[in-house]
């Protein structure tokens, strides 16, 4: 009696590891629907007004308006682009948009940044502050508006416990997400916008679910970082 | 068999929900309990750059009441929870900062007399009111807050020249906050910090705008 219940016992706990060992492959699987990406559609158009060039001395900085109540830049969005023009191939100098910001404290705060180039103008054409852009060596200020949004979502996907205690879920889960970014490019040192860099990026995000959810996210904000990113190097290292 | 099956079947259950379930389930339920948990208490703490203003040739006295040297905000949203914001001593380095670039001598004064100082003139902000306001009110992504300032100043005599009022503004957005961060206290940090940033900016600005002022200033 005892030898079959040890028997028994030693049964079952195999089957326990092995089942344990196939929950683990599926965590797996499931982080690595994470990582995975649905489909993205990217357009990138670009609208120059003036030349651009950017000497071993000089600099950009990345900004975002700060002034609306809705549909503000997400501040990820402006580090990304800020990282990643400053970083990689024909990568350019790029100052930190709080340290440019600072330096120029209070003419680029939320109230009183400039809007638009006569605004511009009316700040860099005072002594203090044309002698303090010369010093920090910033040429091109670029302004981005845009944000990243989420529509048409369908389905759902239910999660329960079913017998056994195991946990499940099932369904299919699926949406839109936009992201509309546009870049508006000034030459503070002549007071002149030189152009603009608009990048678009759409896809689908779906998660279906049996038993484990395995998500497929489109990363589209990452994907217009990237591209808007890569246009501003060659706009304005041109 | 069927008994085997079954007793299998409870064993791996329990020990999916020791290991994984629970675990997890408890990870989840403590970040949205702090993450939804109502209320928030913010101490401010700014530091501001030097402003780039043209400062004005004379000596200013600056007088900072008890009220603004202690100013503490606190208010019930009820079904939002208790909140308050403490801004009292960080407003002084900011003004002090602003003052020391808009005149020529700052001169901080324990009183409103001017007597025995050598003083053109006497400034002496104070704060009126603190509002603010978070996204479950406003059904927007933002936390706000508005803060009126008063701005008296006086001859060396002790008569007004002029009073004006200083509205400053700030938010933050919570889409720069991650969903399951704890966001409430960072993200009014955050916006107080804006508005002291924005108070700072409007002194800077507004004292040269105001036409009393500037008839003053003639005569220097």
């Amino acid at each position: 009696m005892h030898n079959k219940r040890t028997v028994r016992f030693s049964i079952a706990n195999n089957q326990c590891q092995d089942i344990l060992s196939t929950i683990r492959v599926i965590c797996i699987i499931t982080l690595f629907g994470f990582s995975a990406s649905g489909c993205v559609n990217t357009t990138v158009q670009e609208v120059r007004e003036a030349r651009t060039g950017l000497s071993a001395d000089q600099s950009i900085v990345i900004l975002s308006r700060k002034h609306k109540t809705r549909d503000e830049t997400e501040n990820k969005f402006t580090d990304c682009v800020s990282e990643k023009t400053g970083t990689g191939e024909q990568s350019l100098a790029v100052m930190p948009e709080q340290e440019f910001v600072d330096h120029l404290f209070p003419w680029f705060e939320p109230r009183t940044a400039p809007l638009n180039l006569e605004d511009l103008e009316g700040i860099i054409e005072r002594p203090l502050i044309a002698e303090r852009i010369q010093k920090i060596g910033v040429r091109y200020l670029v302004w981005i508006e845009g944000t990243t949004q989420r529509s048409d979502q369908a389905g759902s996907v239910q999660c329960t416990v079913v017998s056994g205690g195991v946990p499940a879920c099932f369904g299919f889960l699926s949406w839109e997400s936009g992201s509309n970014y546009e870049a508006s490019i000034w030459d503070i040192t002549k007071g002149i916008n030189v152009g603009k860099v608009n990048s678009e990026a759409s896809g689908t995000s779906f998660v279906p679910a049996v038993v484990v959810p395995l998500p497929f996210i489109a990363r589209v904000q990452a994907q217009a970082c990237n591209t808007l990113s890569e246009q501003l190097k060659t706009f304005i290292g041109a | 068999m069927s008994m085997m099956n079954r007793k299998t079947m409870t064993l791996i259950g329990r020990t999916v929900f020791i290991r994984y379930v629970l675990p997890v389930s408890l990870l989840v339920t403590l970040m949205f309990a702090t993450g939804c948990a109502g209320g928030a208490n913010v101490k401010v703490n700014v530091n501001i750059p030097d402003p780039l203003v043209q400062s004005v040739p004379i000596r200013m006295g600056i007088y900072y009441d008890e009220n603004l040297l202690n100013y503490l905000h606190e208010e019930d949203l009820d079904y939002y929870g208790e909140y308050s914001i403490d801004l009292g001593s960080t407003q002084i380095p900011v003004f002090d900062r602003v003052f020391d670039a808009m005149f020529d001598t700052v001169v901080p004064m324990d009183s409103l007399s001017s007597e025995d100082l050598n003083v053109d003139a006497v400034l002496a902000p104070s704060i009126e009111q603190l509002q603010f306001s978070i996204p479950e009110q406003t059904r927007s992504d933002f936390f706000e807050v508005w803060i009126k300032y008063r701005m008296d100043f006086y001859e060396t005599d002790g008569s007004l020249i002029h009073t004006w009022n200083v509205m400053a503004y700030g938010k933050a957005n919570q889409k720069n906050y991650g969903a399951m961060q704890r966001k409430k206290r960072p993200a009014l940090t955050e916006a107080s910090t804006w508005a002291l940033r924005d108070a700072a900016a409007n002194v800077s600005f507004e004292f040269h705008r105001q036409q009393k002022i500037k008839e003053w200033l003639e005569k220097y």
